[in-house]
């Protein structure tokens, strides 16, 4: 007798299925989709907004906003891509609708004992929770100075490594109008890197 | 001469030279010449120096927030959170399915309105017995507004 291997079945449902099922009226599966994409969105939320309810308010309006237009998902391109498009720009939306309302100031991030600029060659360490929340906040409060497309183009170019044509899927721009504002962006931080250096010089 | 005297002569020499020099450096007169373009020189140069500073410092802060690990943490049990505010969301308020059903006879309404004023613009008027009847009408409308008072009187 031959014995015969069967593969081991696998319940787990690609994203294209389960939208399927969330458009066809089971909502209760829309459960799987946050929970396999909700670290990521978490991630990227953080690098735009500091405040944890901030943070907590803009992932909850992505996942609302990606079950109402889960309908217009025709499938063409991966779920993931139309997904990332939908979450940057929603938090783009925040963003301006938070403006005007700077947390921290440039002071506010100048330390005592050591200069800033010495400060950008220490990484810390992911066990060094402390110093990593210190990090984020520094970044924090020099992006802060940027406009939002400037900072949206620099999370996604510069932190994120993505290249002018992936930048251009997500926002939804064209890709000359991209270099033109990673061209600005860059220029708006320079100019807010060389404020924290003058006001540091003034110390 | 004694060799002490000697010595006080060559201090004394010495001295008097150094008076005479200090004079002499006194009496000129400061150099206040400038380069042509040397203000403009010391500028670009200093401009140079903080081009690069600001630069590096620039790239430095790229490299370092690219370099931050992102923090991913999910609050516990979110995604429950934000199951039930779909469910909310997807359960129909009595009052926005109102609000909608009004907004929705909003056009059919002012249709008919329309139609009710075109129709009463077709009309003829008729303008011998128009006063009359007018009156008649307020008359008429009086009495009706007025009929439950006129039967309270008769309880009285």
């Amino acid at each position: 007798m031959q014995a015969t291997e069967t593969a081991p079945e696998t319940d787990v449902r690609t994203d294209e299925e389960l939208i399927g099922i969330v458009v066809g009226g089971e909502v209760d599966c829309f459960e799987e989709l946050i929970i396999r994409y909700q670290p990521r969105v978490f991630g990227m939320a953080r690098k735009y907004f500091r405040n944890e309810s901030d943070v907590e308010d803009v992932v909850q309006a992505i996942f609302t906003k990606t079950h109402q237009k889960l309908g217009s998902y025709k499938g063409t391109a991966p779920f993931e891509h139309w997904f990332m498009r939908l979450s940057v720009n929603t938090c783009y939306d925040a963003l301006r609708r938070k403006r005007n309302r700077p947390e921290h100031t440039i002071s506010d991030m100048l330390f005592e004992d050591e200069s800033w600029q010495d400060r950008l060659g220490n990484i810390p360490s992911d066990d060094d929770h402390e110093g990593l929340e210190q990090a984020r906040e520094l970044v924090h409060t020099v992006l802060d100075q940027v406009s939002d497309r400037a900072r949206i183009v620099l999370t996604l170019q510069e932190l994120e490594g993505r290249s002018i044509r992936e930048i251009a899927g997500i926002t939804g721009w064209s890709e000359s109008l991209v270099k033109v504002q990673a061209f600005r962006a860059r220029k708006e931080m320079r100019a807010a890197v060389e404020r924290f250096l003058i006001k540091e010089k003034r110390l | 001469m004694k060799p002490h005297d000697v010595n006080e002569y060559g201090q004394m020499k010495a001295n008097e030279t150094e008076q005479q020099f200090l004079k002499l450096a006194k009496s000129v007169q400061n150099d206040d010449r400038i380069p042509v373009g040397f203000a403009a020189r010391v500028m670009a140069r200093i401009r140079e120096q903080h081009a690069l500073e600001t630069s590096s410092a620039d790239e430095r802060f790229l490299r370092f927030a690219r370099n931050l690990s992102g923090n991913e943490h999910v609050p516990y049990a979110f995604e429950k959170r934000i199951m039930a505010r779909l469910r909310e969301l997807l359960t129909p308020d009595p009052l926005t399915v109102w609000s909608r059903m009004l907004w929705r006879a909003v056009a059919p309404c002012l249709g008919v309105m329309l139609l009710a004023v075109l129709f009463s613009a077709g009309e003829p008027a008729d303008t011998s017995t128009g006063q009359a009847a007018g009156e008649l009408e307020t008359a008429d409308f009086e009495t009706v507004m007025l009929a439950s008072f006129d039967d309270l009187e008769y309880t009285w």
